[in-house]
């Protein structure tokens, strides 16, 4: 196997050592933050890259063992990935690109076959069964659409967000999983997607239909994956558009590192992905509900967070990157906040490890949403109930630090604010 | 609108922070709850006596009590998030028709959970609450689903839902919530973070209106989305509106107490909205799918965000306090 790191290049800006005898300069926090964006991406670019080896792999030689590897490099690549997410709501260039790499949750019949029991059209989704694999052409709004080549540009041109509905996930990395995973059919029991190898096989072999185009379409996400990453990457190296807007005001800077933090762990993985899936007890509200990753997925999500208030993240290679933090800046003024502010995260990563822990040990995340599983509900509520928790405190951090009048980019909620409660 | 103002002066404002809290505690949220509890208690009551989803009396309460609902779902904290319970009463939007799939399943099935009040609350929230019930007593396919016994079993089970979450939010509130928001303690630990609660209710309130309310029907120029408003089946999009800012209005001139200038723009600012709101004459905002109709509706929207950005400009600074987080974060 190559080297994860051929394809990283030297972190730009400076590394800071960890030196706490020195008051905290906000340029230096910032240009710390940036550096963990920008490693964080070029980590999720490498194992992303280890994706696209095994999909080859799985597509020109299909077989259990090469579909049971390529699931494996799409768990490992969520690792580095989930811990970006933090960098969505603040950093405007992030936000606006994210949808492409992780929008959630899909109405997967649009990519691929779906059981009975998925339905067909809906009041809010009229493609919602499109079922492009088995389809080189049809009609979108009104025109035909050639789907014979299924290709980068066709998933990210014509399908994707089509007939401008959200659930219309044509790329990203949950339309990769569900075409190695498939549906999960097992309701809240025990199980993910169970896709045979079969449906990459090559002649009879193939099993509900259209293998080549389906390895196609797997092959076309996976590249497309890249190039998106590849430049979300850059945005964050030296010259990069995020770092220089970052940077260009102080004040601003750390207020979008705030903003991250508190809007992912309040509006959108306590409320949105957390509570709205307990409360409905349905397994298709959670996050990675094809490949029951979702686990992993909070965990990481929350690591992000508190990576960002800790000013440090430990990289796919075991290297630590670190250096001047907000929590710094915070002692600074207020070292019992501080110490709150610890506090709570490391609470919310307890209670999430919980979660992950049970997940691990055989109890998957779908299974705790089950109406009537007391103890799974009690794993969810506690992250949840952290998540809340340190969003207090992110409060208070931000009327500490004086941000004076700032206002913020990047909530997408702000201008789109339709996908909420959803 | 793409900012999210965390703006903080450096003003104090002229009235106390724990006088102001327990005057709107007392005088609004206290008051909408308790109404909340009534209303509910006498939409289950009409749901026992004629549980016909035609039945007058059976839809005039569920009316009574829904708006009693939106006048109060501003006030997201606290009680309302104890137990999940606003969820419990009010899940919308349902992009994806979990509602409608989980009432036709209980029908279907004729699941017998349904008829014990403790296993009922702890089924899906796309089963409960107020949106719910409007299926069973409006949606042609839902009101007629399956036999009459089981749908009437149904109707009269989420009222009765309805009502016990009701009063547990009410109650909450009396025995322990008020005496949390008119005083700094555990929950609040300074005056300012109750302020900042306060209004963060009030902006997200207009936040929903604006995003929600009005933004989801309105859709795109090229894909207007009628289907989306809000409460459609039982007419009552524009109302809600209506309802919502007439709650919102205390409020907000509340908070601005003793800030003449702001409350008269305050006052004033509502009181365009409104009229452009009574105006419409387009109660499930059908209009946006018409270019006339359309723009009465973004004109309407309009004046909701000229709100929204007085709150948060002026209003805001002269609290000296924050935007902060709300659910609404996220996407």
């Amino acid at each position: 196997m190559k080297s994860l790191f051929l394809a990283g290049t030297a972190l730009a800006g400076l590394t800071f050592g960890a030196s706490a005898a020195l008051a905290a300069e906000k340029s230096a926090v910032l240009a710390n933050y940036a550096n963990i964006a920008e490693a964080k991406y070029q980590d999720s670019l490498a194992t992303a890259q280890l994706l696209k080896t095994a999909v080859d792999a799985l597509v020109a030689h299909p077989s259990a063992e090469n579909l049971h590897a390529a699931r494996a490099a799409w768990i490992a690549a969520r690792v580095p990935y989930q811990q970006s997410e933090v960098f969505r709501f603040g950093n405007a260039i992030v936000d606006d690109w994210e949808g492409k790499v992780n929008a959630w949750p899909l109405d997967e019949g649009l990519i691929d076959y779906v059981d009975a029991s998925y339905g067909g059209p809906s009041e809010e989704n009229t493609l919602a069964a499109l079922n492009v694999i088995a389809n080189p052409s049809f009609e979108l709004s009104g025109k035909a659409v050639d789907a014979a080549k299924i290709t980068p540009e066709l998933l990210e041109s014509a399908l994707h967000e089509a007939d401008g509905v959200e659930a219309n996930v044509a790329t990203g990395y949950h339309a990769i999983e569900f075409l190695l995973w498939g549906q999960d059919l097992n309701g809240t029991g025990h199980g993910a997607g169970g896709r045979p190898w079969t449906d990459y096989a090559e002649g009879d072999a193939c099993t509900n239909g259209n293998c080549g185009r389906r390895g196609d379409y797997l092959q076309a996400a996976t590249d497309l994956l890249i190039s998106d990453l590849e430049w979300m990457a850059a945005q964050w190296g030296a010259e990069g558009d995020a770092r220089t807007a970052l940077l260009a005001d102080e004040d601003a800077g750390i207020t979008a590192m705030l903003t991250g933090m508190g809007s992912l762990s309040y509006g959108e993985q306590a409320g949105e992905r957390m509570r709205l899936g307990l409360m409905l007890n349905d397994p298709e509200e959670e996050h990675d509900c094809f490949s029951d990753n979702t686990h992993n997925s909070h965990y990481y999500d929350g690591l992000g967070v508190q990576n960002v208030y800790l000013g440090e993240y430990v990289r796919v290679n075991g290297e630590l990157v670190s250096g001047p933090s907000l929590s710094d800046l915070v002692a600074e003024k207020d070292a019992e906040l501080d110490a709150e502010m610890r506090g709570k995260l490391a609470d919310t990563m307890l209670a999430l490890g919980r979660i992950k822990t049970a997940a691990e040990a055989g109890l998957s995340y779908d299974q705790m949403l089950a109406q009537g599983n007391a103890a799974g509900e009690a794993l969810v509520m506690g992250g949840i109930n952290g998540l809340i928790g340190q969003t207090r405190s992110i409060e208070r951090v931000v009327t500490t630090l004086d941000l004076d009048g700032v206002a913020i980019e990047g909530s997408d909620s702000l201008d789109n604010p339709s996908a909420v409660f959803q | 609108m793409r900012a999210l103002a965390l703006t903080l002066a450096l003003t104090a404002a002229p009235v106390a922070a724990s006088e102001l809290s327990s005057s709107i505690t007392d005088k609004l949220i206290l008051p909408a709850f308790e109404e909340l509890a009534a209303d509910s208690r006498t939409l289950a009551r009409a749901a026992q006596a004629d549980c016909d989803p035609q039945s007058g009396a059976l839809r005039a309460a569920y009316g009574e009590a829904f708006d009693a609902w939106i006048a109060a779902s501003h006030y997201r904290f606290g009680p309302t998030e104890t137990d999940s319970r606003a969820f419990a009463l009010a899940f919308w939007p349902d992009s994806r028709s979990k509602t409608p799939k989980a009432l036709a399943g209980l029908i279907r099935s004729e699941d017998a959970g349904i008829k014990d009040p403790a296993k009922f609350a702890s089924y899906s929230i796309a089963s409960r609450g107020f949106y719910a019930l409007e299926f069973l007593l409006y949606d042609p396919q839902l009101s007629t689903a399956g036999t009459p016994e089981y749908r009437c079993a149904l109707t009269r089970a989420v009222s009765t839902d309805i009502a016990a979450t009701s009063k547990a939010i009410s109650a909450d509130w009396q025995q322990s919530y008020a005496a949390e928001l008119r005083a700094p303690g555990s929950r609040y630990q300074t005056e300012d973070e109750i302020t900042q609660e306060l209004f963060k209710t009030l902006t997200t309130g207009l936040q929903v209106l604006d995003g929600m309310r009005l933004g989801r029907p309105l859709g795109t120029y090229q894909k207007p989305r009628p289907n989306r408003a809000e409460a459609r089946r039982s007419g009552r999009s524009l109302r809600h509106v209506l309802v919502s800012l007439n709650a919102l209005e205390p409020l907000a001139v509340a908070l601005a107490e003793g800030h003449a200038d702001l409350q008269e723009k305050i006052t004033a600012g509502f009181a365009k909205a409104r009229t452009k709101a009574e105006a419409l004459d387009d109660p499930v905002f059908a209009g946006v799918s018409d270019p006339a109709g359309r723009f009465r509706i973004e004109s309407l929207q309009q004046e909701i965000k000229d709100l929204h950005t007085l709150m948060r400009e002026d209003l805001g600074p002269a609290l000296g306090v924050a935007a902060g987080f709300n659910a609404l974060d996220g996407d």
